[in-house]
């Protein structure tokens, strides 16, 4: 997708977010997410880099950070989220949704 | 992926041995799209339209249509439809089959606004018609409010019609009330199709990595070649 940011930017269809955006790591391993809390700055982009060290594929979702998205087993992705209001957004892997928890703190 | 496959294929079956008719030509109510691909999900789909009007030609006709999809990449979606209908003149009859792709072209939230392509491709069965349609999904978020637009251009041609391009847009207000219940506003706008309604949708989870999603809405004729009401009402198992 980064090929298609720069037509987007060429043909100014988009104001990109990420120049200055805040960026935050979270390992899935063994199914756990890795920091499970994460506190990121308040009413700005945040944008994620979810790797998973894992062999079989999770999904990171979240209804309060409307996001829904699949990591693959040994890959990374790339979720944006925000910009939140002061508050906690909790977050599960689709996959195993009773031990993959984790939050989002916005301050 | 063994196992979604088999499923992907047993769904297959189960839609080719479904029969269903007549489609409501001209009238654009159907789904608004959003630009968004879940890798290796798949779905089972049934969307369906029932239109009610005063005039005998638009009165009492259904659209059903069966698909099945799949999450091809990270930004690619693809999902292959039987489409049938009936008519009060005409008994239920599957009438084409379509393949539609849609491309993720933006991370959500990446941008100002998300963006996607559409791809269709729909060929009748027993006649020599054909229409290709692509064109732009877009959509916006504000806090709990999201706002989708999807704007097409539609090419139907072949030896049992006339040759034409048509344009057709749809418009998409949600609320984002709880993941089960969201409630929203959809507009069409095509040349023969003026109408706004009321739609609600939601997600019910039925297991690990499974949900229903739900839509069910009414569509109100702004203009006489629409349908005074259109029902619309569809279910998607993804897995």
């Amino acid at each position: 997708m980064k090929k298609l940011t720069a037509v987007f930017m060429l043909l100014g269809l988009a104001t990109p977010v990420f120049a200055g955006t805040p960026s935050f790591t979270i390992e899935i391993k063994n199914h756990l997410f890795y920091p499970d809390v994460l506190t990121v700055p308040a009413n700005k982009k945040v944008k994620l880099i979810i790797i998973n060290r894992d062999e079989s594929s999770e999904e990171f979702e979240s209804y309060e950070l409307n996001r829904e998205k699949i990591i693959t087993g040994g890959r990374k992705g790339i979720v944006f989220i925000g910009p939140l209001a002061p508050g906690e957004y909790p977050y599960f892997g689709e996959f195993h949704p009773k031990t993959a928890l984790g939050k989002i703190i916005a301050q | 992926m063994k196992a979604k496959l088999f499923a992907l294929f047993n769904s297959s079956l189960i839609l080719l041995s479904y029969s269903v008719t007549t489609l409501a030509d001209g009238n654009s109510i159907d789904k608004v799209y959003h630009p968004y691909v879940v890798e290796t999900e798949v779905e089972v789909e049934w969307r369906t339209l029932f239109q009610n009007d005063n005039d005998d030609t638009l009165d009492d006709q259904q659209v059903h249509r069966l698909g099945v999809g799949y999450g091809v990449t990270e930004s690619l979606f693809a999902e292959f439809y039987l489409i049938g209908g009936r008519s009060p003149s005409d008994d239920f009859d599957i009438e084409a089959v379509e393949i539609e792709l849609l491309w993720q072209l933006t991370e959500q939230g990446e941008y100002d606004y998300d963006w996607g392509l559409l791809f269709e491709l729909e060929r009748e069965i027993d006649n020599q018609v054909w229409e290709f349609s692509t064109g732009l999904l877009i959509e916006k978020e504000w806090g709990h409010w999201v706002g989708a637009a999807n704007l097409l251009v539609e090419y139907e041609w072949g030896n049992d019609i006339e040759d034409e391009i048509e344009t057709a847009a749809s418009f998409q207000l949600r609320y984002r009330y709880n993941a089960a219940f969201e409630p929203a506003v959809e507009f069409y706008q095509s040349e023969k199709t003026t109408g706004i309604g009321p739609v609600a949708m939601g997600n019910i989870r039925l297991g690990i990595a499974q949900k229903l999603h739900w839509e069910f809405g009414a569509i109100f004729g702004l203009k006489s070649e629409t349908p005074n009401q259109t029902i619309k009402a569809s279910l998607e198992y993804e897995f």
